[in-house]
């Protein structure tokens, strides 16, 4: 199994295809698999060296009790870019993926050229979305309830309240959670429970909104058609100096997981406009 | 192509690597019906390590972004380990 050592930690992370870099950040709960199930590492492998990662806590990357803010994973981001000699990547992040990716290229603009970030909620954009468009949160909200996790509209975003209840668990009402999520999941949640991965994910982190619109590189912005996250998607166009937005038809949060084919289409096409010289090769999907 | 090696090989292999380097502690009872994640409670990250593994222990690159996007496609997101035999021998 691939791994790297850097920034103190062991990274687990998979490498395809040859050309300009591109580097694939997932979000929280999920883990590199998602790049492959959605066929991104096939696709975007035939024009460009394609890297995606586990993120600390997630996958088979190292789980360490902190330093989970975008600030600190950004630094995961660019120790595990310098570890592979990368000198100068496109980076796509989805959820809170994104977050880090355009952090890191907010820390490093010499050695980001162009993001694509999809389904992002900065911490620091909070106030502009309303969690009322989103009928899966109510829907997740009333399984958890099932299973003793109750979950405020209030604090929809305080993945460090879901985490400590769900650490608190127990007998009947773990085994009913851990029914209504799947093993795999639950296992995946009680390993990041008791680390502050949570609570940093509404850090703002020192990306502040001044910073987010100070971004000069190139961005694409990708929301689910029915994205919670539609106020962050005219937000970034309209500030942002170089960003354009595009929707992903009948996806919500999940894009890579609900209209995959299109969302990598997206992607690919939108990193070839940003580098011409990469062999433009399309596939037969 | 004919596979140089029979499926009840392959099967005793991927029950090894299982056991070995992804701890999947009921690897005895591994038979082909066996389902990655229902049964062994392992998910999608753990295939593309899995499918990393069989590639070195047979020393060969397979297909695997292939099976991964077949999974993706499953509204279950299931696998046997029956298809990931018959896939493994296929392709050797």
């Amino acid at each position: 199994m691939p791994k790297l050592i850097t920034n103190g930690l062991n990274f687990h992370y998979q490498q395809a295809g040859s050309g300009p870099d591109v580097v694939l950040i997932h979000g929280v709960t999920g883990d590199l698999s998602i790049w492959f199930l959605s066929q991104a590492m096939g696709v975007l492998s035939q024009s460009f060296r394609v890297t995606a990662y586990d993120l600390r806590g997630h996958g088979y990357s190292d789980v360490t009790p902190t330093g989970y803010t975008s600030a600190d994973q950004a630094g995961d981001a660019l120790a595990i870019i310098d570890a592979l000699e990368i000198d100068r990547a496109m980076l796509v992040g989805h959820s809170f993926g994104a977050v880090i990716a355009m952090h890191t290229a907010l820390l490093a603009p010499e050695r980001i050229e162009a993001l694509v970030v999809s389904d992002p909620s900065f911490p620091a954009l909070r106030h502009l979305e309303d969690l009322s468009r989103w009928g899966h949160w109510q829907n997740f909200r009333e399984e958890a309830a099932q299973a003793g996790v109750t979950l405020s509209d209030e604090h929809w975003y305080d993945l460090g309240r879901f985490f400590d209840q769900v650490s608190h668990l127990d007998g009947d009402q773990l085994l009913r959670f851990r029914q209504a999520v799947g093993l795999p999941g639950f296992n995946r949640l009680m390993r990041l429970a008791p680390t502050t991965c949570g609570a940093d994910a509404k850090e703002i982190a020192g990306l502040t909104e001044d910073l987010i619109r100070s971004v000069t590189q190139p961005v694409l912005g990708l929301f689910g058609e029915f994205s919670p996250f539609l106020a962050t998607a005219d937000y970034l166009a309209e500030h942002l100096a170089h960003c354009v937005k595009e929707l992903v038809p009948g996806a919500k949060h999940r894009a890579p997981e609900e209209n995959a084919a299109k969302f990598v289409d997206l992607v690919y096409e939108y990193l070839l406009t940003q580098q011409p010289r990469a062999q433009m090769v399309r596939s037969t999907r | 192509m004919i596979s140089v090696r029979p499926e009840a090989e392959i099967l005793g292999d991927i029950a090894s690597i299982l056991s070995t380097q992804l701890g999947v502690q009921s690897s005895s009872s591994i038979d082909l019906e066996t389902r990655f994640f229902a049964d062994l409670g392992l998910a999608s990250i753990d295939a593309v390590v899995l499918g990393e593994a069989i590639q070195n222990h047979y020393n060969r690159r397979l297909p695997f972004n292939e099976l991964m996007a077949e999974i993706g496609r499953r509204a279950n997101r299931d696998l046997s380990i029956g298809e990931l035999v018959a896939f493994v021998s296929e392709h050797l």
